[in-house]
């Protein structure tokens, strides 16, 4: 029978596992963790079928299950440090996604990941590689230089949507454009979080933000820019993909797209880009379950989901998605 | 190897390869260009890489990554372009990253001109970028020295773990003299590098960083590097004494090309029966100051002359102290004095002006 293992001061309270449970297995307690935090209780562990949605959803690496002899370990390429996200921000499942892209590919000894400025700016701490912390917006040029400087390198930039579609536009469009060897995730989560909520290029419209406090009005501030349909523009070929974070579904499908967008690195095809539609619950002013509708709800009728460009393939029809 | 008649930016671009550079990051200014060109065909010869970068911010970072995964890299550029590069060196001088960047001055401010300037020593040898840093900065006066400066620059990057900048002018880069490159490093040889992101196999993983959000490590920080910058004061200052008519009235203070015109008014100076002498300058910071004072010691007169409108000419009264006059001509926006005007100046402080 599967068991879940709830590690209660690792967690911060968010609650997300217990709103993925397809079966109700898990309930919050109505006392706290060593931080403060209310956290899970396995209040039904006969019903739990094993499914791990609560483990794909922790942004925290709190919970793990065992079931038949195996438990899901958190990936090496990430440290044990916990993270200093908001509750519920999905920053961390995204990093969980990329450490076991780079697990997977069995590259850890041989990569660098290049940590931005924004929320992630601390990635250098989590991510069990060589780090780089790059100014803010530059990392695909930070990227650039480690990948020419060595080729051999599994070079990696992560990026929120501040950095990479305001500030770092053009390091972003150009490295592209040239064609290099990186891998790109860039988290979208519609607002400048680390600074506080402010209106960011992707920020939706009539979207409350702290510089744009009536919503964001597009006569002024134009539309939100979809970085993958930018950048499938460009005639050299690349690997553009956008996923999202907000349930058990979509986070397995980012997983898969976030290692085939290092394996096309590790084969040396080209570019890869994956765009991942993030949650800001503190930022959008929303409980951490209500962000995920949020974004399912407004997000992803603006920013669809799918493969933009191949290497194979060239552009993706909208029809083919 | 034998000697060769080069263009400055040419040979500045050979001495980087023949220093063990593989890398280069630019984007094009005149009066630069033919360094970027010249890396842009000689680099692929020897397996090395030259990006055409979408802007200076975008090289300066791409220096930044590059430098980090322990390779020896280059950028040049010229004054509007240095001003965006300040982002990435100081992320690089707050990192200790070696790099070498190379500064072929035009007049400014703003757009300017592109005409040979000295406008950009106070950004060159007070930092340039934000917070307490400093580049360790080489001024070369000759063709020759261009090269033989630039080899040093890695070195001496290497050593400090800072960003090294060699400034010229745009007479220097643009003008051509023999020159022979008197050392071929072979990248075998040179200094393995512990502390760079090369993949962590075998070893902790290391961190490039410059963000201390502790704000008592970031002031160690902050003196770890002041430290720093003192010993390369205690051991990298260079300067050349010039006094070839004796016991010397007026003391020409000059660096660059204006350096070696003060020389032809030395000249010319003697035959009029006033004894000048040059302090030259060649580390712009460290700032010869010592140096400079024992030489100023001896004269009467103190003439620094720029193509600035008086930027050296702060440390030099800084050195040699409020009390002691010191006099100033300059010529800016691209407009360059003539050993005459120099001749001019020099007869008017010894009082034998016609
Ligand atoms: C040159 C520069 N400008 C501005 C800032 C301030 N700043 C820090 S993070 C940030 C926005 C980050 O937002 P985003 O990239 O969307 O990432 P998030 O914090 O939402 O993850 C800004 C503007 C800075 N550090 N450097």
């Amino acid at each position: 029978m599967p068991t879940v293992l709830v590690e209660k001061d690792r967690c911060k309270g968010c609650g997300l596992c217990v709103s993925a449970c397809p079966s109700h297995v898990l309930a919050m307690s109505s006392e706290i963790n060593a931080r403060g935090y209310f956290f899970p209780l396995v209040e039904h562990p006969d019903d739990c079928t094993g499914c791990r949605y609560c483990v794909l959803v922790c942004p925290d690496l709190a919970i793990q299950v065992e079931n038949k002899g195996k438990t899901t370990a958190p990936p090496e390429a990430l440290t044990e440090k916990p993270m200093h996200y908001c509750p519920g921000c999905t920053h961390g499942v995204i990093h969980r996604l990329v450490a076991e892209a780079i697990d997977g590919l069995g590259v850890r000894e041989r990569t660098v990941g290049i940590a931005p400025v924004g929320c992630s700016v601390l990635a250098y701490e989590y991510f069990n590689v060589d780090m780089h912390e790059a100014s803010h917006g530059r990392a695909a040029a930070v990227a650039t230089g480690i990948k020419r400087a060595r080729p051999d390198l599994i070079v990696f930039a992560y990026q929120g949507d501040g950095d990479l579609a305001s500030i770092g536009m053009a390091e972003t469009i150009h490295a592209a454009n040239r064609g290099e060897k990186i891998t790109v995730i860039f988290v979208n989560n519609a607002i400048y979080g680390m600074t506080g909520g402010q209106m960011a290029p992707t920020t939706m419209p009539g979207q409350v933000a702290s510089t744009c406090p009536l919503g964001r009005d597009v006569t002024l501030a134009g539309y939100p820019i979809r970085m993958v349909e930018l950048l499938k523009e460009l005639k050299t070929p690349a690997y553009l993909t956008r996923v999202s974070v907000h349930d058990p579904k979509a986070i397995m499908q980012a997983r898969a797209a976030i290692k085939k967008a290092f394996q096309h690195q590790v084969n040396g095809t080209c570019y890869s880009f994956v765009e991942v539609l993030s949650t800001c619950p503190t930022g959008w002013g929303l409980q951490p379950h209500e962000a995920c509708d949020w974004l399912r709800d407004n997000m992803m009728p603006y920013y669809p989901l799918g493969e933009f460009k191949t290497p194979e393939k060239g552009v993706v029809k909208e029809t083919e998605r | 190897m034998a000697k060769k008649l080069m263009k400055g930016c040419e040979a500045i671009g050979e001495a980087a390869v023949q220093a063990g550079c593989r890398l280069f990051f630019g984007y094009p200014i005149t009066p630069q260009n033919e360094i970027p060109e010249y890396l842009s065909a000689r680099l692929p010869q020897v397996g090395g890489t030259f990006v055409q970068a979408e802007s200076e911010v975008a090289a300066s970072n791409m220096l930044y990554g590059a430098s980090g995964a322990g390779c020896r890299c280059l950028t040049s550029s010229s004054s509007p372009g240095i001003s965006l590069m300040m982002e990435g060196v100081s992320y690089i001088a707050a990192s200790e990253l070696p790099v070498v960047i190379v500064n072929i001055m035009r007049g400014g401010p703003g757009l300017g001109g592109i005409l040979p300037s000295q406008s950009d020593y106070l950004q060159a040898t007070k930092g340039g970028g934000h917070g307490d840093y400093r580049c360790l900065v080489l001024a070369p006066s000759t063709v020759q020295e261009a090269a033989d400066l630039v080899m040093d620059a890695f070195d001496l990057a290497d050593k400090y773990r800072n960003p090294v900048l060699v400034l010229g002018d745009g007479l220097i880069g643009q003008m051509m003299e023999p020159v022979e490159f008197k050392r071929s490093t072979r990248l075998e040889d040179l200094p393995a590098k512990s502390w760079a992101t090369t993949g962590c196999k075998g070893r902790e993983r290391n961190i490039i960083n410059s963000l201390y959000l502790d704000p008592e490590v970031l002031e160690a920080h902050n003196w770890k590097l002041v430290r720093k910058y003192e010993e390369m004061a205690r051991t990298e200052c260079r300067h050349e004494f010039w006094s070839p008519h004796g016991d010397a009235d007026v003391l020409f203070v000059a660096y660059g090309s204006v350096a070696r015109i003060a020389k032809t008014a030395i000249d010319a100076l003697a035959e009029k029966g006033v004894k000048a002498a040059l302090f030259r300058p060649i580390t712009l910071f460290p700032f010869p100051g010592d140096a400079l004072e024992k030489a100023a010691a001896r004269v009467k007169h103190v003439l620094v002359s720029e193509l600035s409108t008086g930027q050296m000419l702060e440390d030099v009264r800084f050195h040699l102290g409020k009390h002691r006059p010191v006099s100033f001509y300059g010529r800016v926006g691209g407009v360059i004095m003539t050993p005459d005007e120099l001749v001019a100046e020099a007869l008017k402080l010894a009082g034998k002006a016609g």
